[in-house]
């Protein structure tokens, strides 16, 4: 029972992570068809935001904030340098640019900072852990926990409730409609570039506050889940990459605890399997995108 | 000088394709004899890692330029071969240290490379079919993104199966293959595979789904299944790529066959042009250069007296502006869109004169018909089409009107498939179309047009149609003589080497129903053929279809706003307004019905409109 709810709290947590960086990827995507492989290197960045900021004397609350800036500046910067020259490229043309922006950030950060992990202190405190009724339950997984509802919580609000959310919600079913309305293009597309930062932000305070240490690849990989978690969702559908993220998180949790040690290191092959072999069933993903399409 | 008769097309065609595959070929020779003659040893250590390059990443090209789906997951089968190979060759005594837990059915076979090749060529189609029939079903960015995920799982177990691979150690003891002959030949053979490939009838094919997945359809051709003959050809090709790849390195690990190198070779493909088999070619040799050059940088220098520091991953950087600079300038790569070298419309091939016979007609249709009975569909609780029945007899042609949104197209799309009927039945003889595979309404003779237009955009227009006529089933002969007929039918004889997209609007139009035409089929939906078309093109249709709905003797049904165009050519017409069928019969007798006036101009209207009759 106490290991049950144990690899709940743990599948919630990682599920979490994944499902804000895919969601963030998803709102890109939805509204500008790009699929955002340097997604992970504003989480490095974020990562990276934390570690200096602490190097120079802030207090932890402080980084923590600085970090979740300096992935939204990234994103910001990012749209501004390369992508908004490329609007209107097609899909396979912008997904090779961020591949290529991938790949130059992380060169930068090997050679700017370090080819090596950087360690990040955080006060013992945070890595402690609590009793509920005779379950130990650690600090981080819990405050990660909350912090992603909490943040999914507020997106869900700001694209249902406000006037920036709901043109959002509109430029990803139909982009060029919504610019013959008089909504100001560029605006929409920075908002969403930037809430993406900010999920991945969010996502690299989480990472780091579990791992201890920034370096060049941090983002990469569980960007790359977060990749399988929009496609297993249903890639452009916002609520489709939320549990898609969650799903792949659950089970890589379940394959850790569960899988015999001599089919460990193959976890991430069977979790990708599996995903594959569901896109077999539903080639669209598990909640589709609305498409207008029409012959 | 007078334009080439287009009897001429298809020799010129052929002339024209061997034309670009010797140009893809000698654009290779040429660069590895500047290489090996310019630049000496060295120039000859750079020639065999590019012919290597060249193997991969046409093999790449042949899955990504004919679907127009970018891979990352040709590094898993470069894996895979490298590893294969590397364990068949490898010599038993050394294979005994270097793997003392290999499984037995694996150990001990010390083939020569030449001789393993063919093992590796199969295991990679094994993989390739077992992979594919899972990604074959995506398209577009998922596609891309599943490939991804392939990588990343031959990776890892590579990485976790260090009985058979070492893990993340280096695998060494693999022969070496040096020999610029060998990796020369490679490359060459590649190259003609893939050009063979690109033009061959599954070729086409994957394009036509590449263009639009809907119009391929529609002619017949099953999309996973074209996709997944490109994936599997050039999985099989990536993996002997591969393992060419390892003997040449000699010592590798998983990591050697990573993003790295998948980025590398995409890069090459794009920076090139992914359409073409040239273009990879041409792609290959451009970074090749490039990264020659900054690779010399990477270590630090002094450049004008500036002592520039060492830069680790500078040939990364550049390949990644270098990719930026051709996206934002020229995004179709340095070759562009076309392969390179002459088209069908050369002057060079403007000679040519042997004629190809264009096919006759084909033997008029016998009596039958397409019955729809009770077809509906909702969407979100519209009721777009609800319970609609009437028949399309052969020998006639049947209009279908109704104002916009009355469920026209959508009824269509029933028909043949694009939605799945709710209920209700379009029956060919004893044979229910709502029961067949979207791509197999052809084989029971119903083709269609679109509403809006859905041609083959990468292709040229005679391509087209050559789909068209291939998807039916003809020979290649035959599949010839059948687009010289329609094409000449429909006056599309000046632009049949032009690409689709460059079309003036009339002519894509008219090129639509010569398509569905080389099917041959007995029963032809037309959505709104003549919309945008001025009076005398729409009269020039008329005679058109009139001619050949009365020598091939075809049932048409033809949908369209312009009344007068209907009403000339239908012996029958059916109305329908807000998803119900709310009228039939002779143009005449539809013209005075009451519900027809009041579905066009309104209840309030009729009343006027009546009282002045």
């Amino acid at each position: 029972m106490e290991l049950l709810l144990q690899q709940i709290v743990n599948a919630l947590s990682l599920g979490g992570i994944y499902a804000m960086l895919a969601l963030g990827l998803a709102i890109v995507f939805s509204i500008v068809r790009l699929i955002n492989f340097a997604h992970g290197e504003l989480m490095t960045f974020g990562g990276y935001g934390i570690f200096l900021s602490m190097t120079f004397g802030f207090p932890p609350f402080a980084a923590l904030v600085i970090g979740i800036g300096a992935a939204l500046f990234m994103a910001l910067a990012m749209e501004r340098v390369t992508f908004r020259a490329m609007r209107g490229a097609d899909v396979v043309s912008l997904l090779i640019a961020s591949f290529a922006v991938s790949e130059i950030l992380k060169v930068l950060f090997q050679n700017g900072i370090s080819a090596r992990p950087v360690p990040i202190s955080f006060p013992s405190s945070w890595s402690g852990s609590y009793q509920i009724a005779g379950m130990t339950i650690g600090v981080v997984p819990t405050a990660s926990i909350l912090v992603t509802f909490a943040s999914l919580g507020t997106l869900t609000f700001v694209l249902r409730r406000t006037a920036m959310g709901m043109a959002m919600r509109a430029a990803a079913e139909d982009f060029e409609m919504l610019r013959m309305l008089g909504v100001k293009a560029n605006r929409v597309v920075a908002v969403s570039f930037a809430i993406s930062g900010i999920l991945a932000g969010i996502a690299a305070v989480i990472w780091t506050a579990q791992r201890g240490s920034v370096d060049p690849l941090m983002g990469f990989f569980p960007v790359l889940k977060a990749f399988i978690s929009t496609v297993l969702g249903g890639l452009g559908s916002l609520g489709g990459a939320v549990l898609g993220g969650f799903v792949v998180g659950a089970l890589e949790v379940l394959t850790q605890a569960f899988l015999p040690d001599r089919l460990a290191p193959y976890r991430d092959a069977i979790v990708l399997s599996a995903v594959i072999a569901a896109l077999l069933i539903r080639p669209d993903g598990l909640l589709p995108a609305k498409t207008g399409a029409r012959s | 000088m007078n334009a080439p008769s287009l009897n001429t097309h298809p020799t010129r065609l052929q002339a024209a394709n061997g034309l670009r595959t010797v140009a893809s070929l000698a654009v290779l020779l040429v660069t590895v004899a500047v290489l090996v003659w310019g630049f000496g040893r060295t120039g000859e250590r750079i020639a065999v890692l590019m012919c290597v390059n060249v193997a991969a990443v046409v093999s790449l090209m042949v899955y990504c330029g004919n679907t127009g789906i970018v891979s990352f997951g040709h590094g898993a089968f470069m894996t895979v071969g490298a590893y294969l190979s590397g364990i068949l060759t490898m010599p038993v005594g050394l294979q005994r240290s270097a793997l003392p837990d290999l499984p037995g059915w694996l150990a001990g076979y010390e083939l020569s490379v030449l001789m393993a090749m063919p093992f590796v060529a199969l295991a990679g189609l094994a993989v390739a079919l077992l992979t594919g029939s899972a990604i074959a079903r995506l398209a577009g960015a998922s596609a891309t993104i599943a490939t991804l995920g392939l990588l990343i799982i031959v990776h890892s177990v590579a990485v976790s199966a260090r009985e058979i691979t070492r893990g993340s150690q280096t695998f060494y003891g693999v022969p070496r293959v040096t020999d610029l002959l060998i990796v020369l030949i490679a490359a060459l053979v590649f190259v003609l595979i893939a050009r063979v490939y690109r033009e061959s009838r599954w070729g086409l094919f994957a394009r036509a789904v590449r263009d639009d997945k809907d119009a391929a359809t529609v002619l017949g051709i099953a999309p996973s299944r074209a996709r997944l003959i490109a994936w599997s050809l050039s999985g099989a090709m990536a993996t002997v790529a591969g393992a060419l790849y390892g003997h040449i390195l000699g010592a590798f690990s998983p990591a050697s066959f990573y993003l790295n190198l998948v980025f590398a070779q995409v890069v090459m493909m794009i920076v090139g042009g992914m359409a073409s088999v040239g273009g990879a070619v041409v792609g290959v040799i451009a970074v090749t250069f490039m990264q020659n050059s900054v690779r010399n940088l990477e270590g630090g220098t002094t450049v004008l007296g500036f002592t520039l520091p060492e830069v680790f991953g500078l040939t990364t950087v550049a390949l990644g502006l270098a990719i930026l600079l051709v996206i934002w300038l020229r995004p179709q790569g340095i070759v562009g869109g076309f392969e390179l070298g002459p088209g069908a419309g050369a002057l060079l091939l403007r000679r040519v004169g042997r004629a190809t016979r264009p096919a006759d007609a084909p033997v008029p249709v016998g009596e039958m018909q397409l019955v729809a009975q009770g077809l509906s569909k909702n969407f979100a609780g519209v009721k777009a089409v609800d319970g609609v029945s009437f028949e399309v007899p052969t020998g006639r042609i049947t209009g279908l009107i109704g104002p916009n949104g009355a469920g026209k197209s959508t009824l269509v799309n029933l028909m043949t498939r694009q939605y799945d009927a709710d209920t209700g039945t379009a029956r060919i003889g004893d044979i229910d179309l709502t029961y067949l595979p979207p791509h197999g309404v052809i084989n029971r003779r119903v083709a269609r047009s679109f509403q809006n237009l859905r041609l083959f955009s990468g292709l040229t227009a005679y391509e087209n149609v050559l789909v068209a006529a291939l998807a039916a089933g003809h020979t290649r002969a035959k599949a010839h003589a059948v687009t010289l007929r329609e094409l000449a039918a429909f006056d599309l004889d000046d632009i049949a080497d032009m690409r689709a997209e460059n079309l003036p609007y009339g002519a894509r139009k008219r090129l639509e129903i010569a398509r569905a035409l080389a099917q041959e089929p007995a029963i032809l939906l037309l959505d709104e053929p003549a919309a945008g078309m001025n009076p005398a093109e729409t009269d020039d249709l008329a005679d058109r279809l009139e001619t050949i709905g009365r020598d091939r003797n075809i049932g048409i049904l033809l949908i369209d706003h312009d009344l007068k165009f209907v009403n000339r050519l239908s012996a029958r017409i059916v109305v329908m307004n807000r998803g119900q069928k709310v009228a039939e019969g002779t143009p005449e007798k539809v013209r005075a019905d009451v519900r027809v006036i009041e579905a066009y101009i309104g209840r309030g209207r009729t009343a006027r409109v009546a009282g002045q009759n």
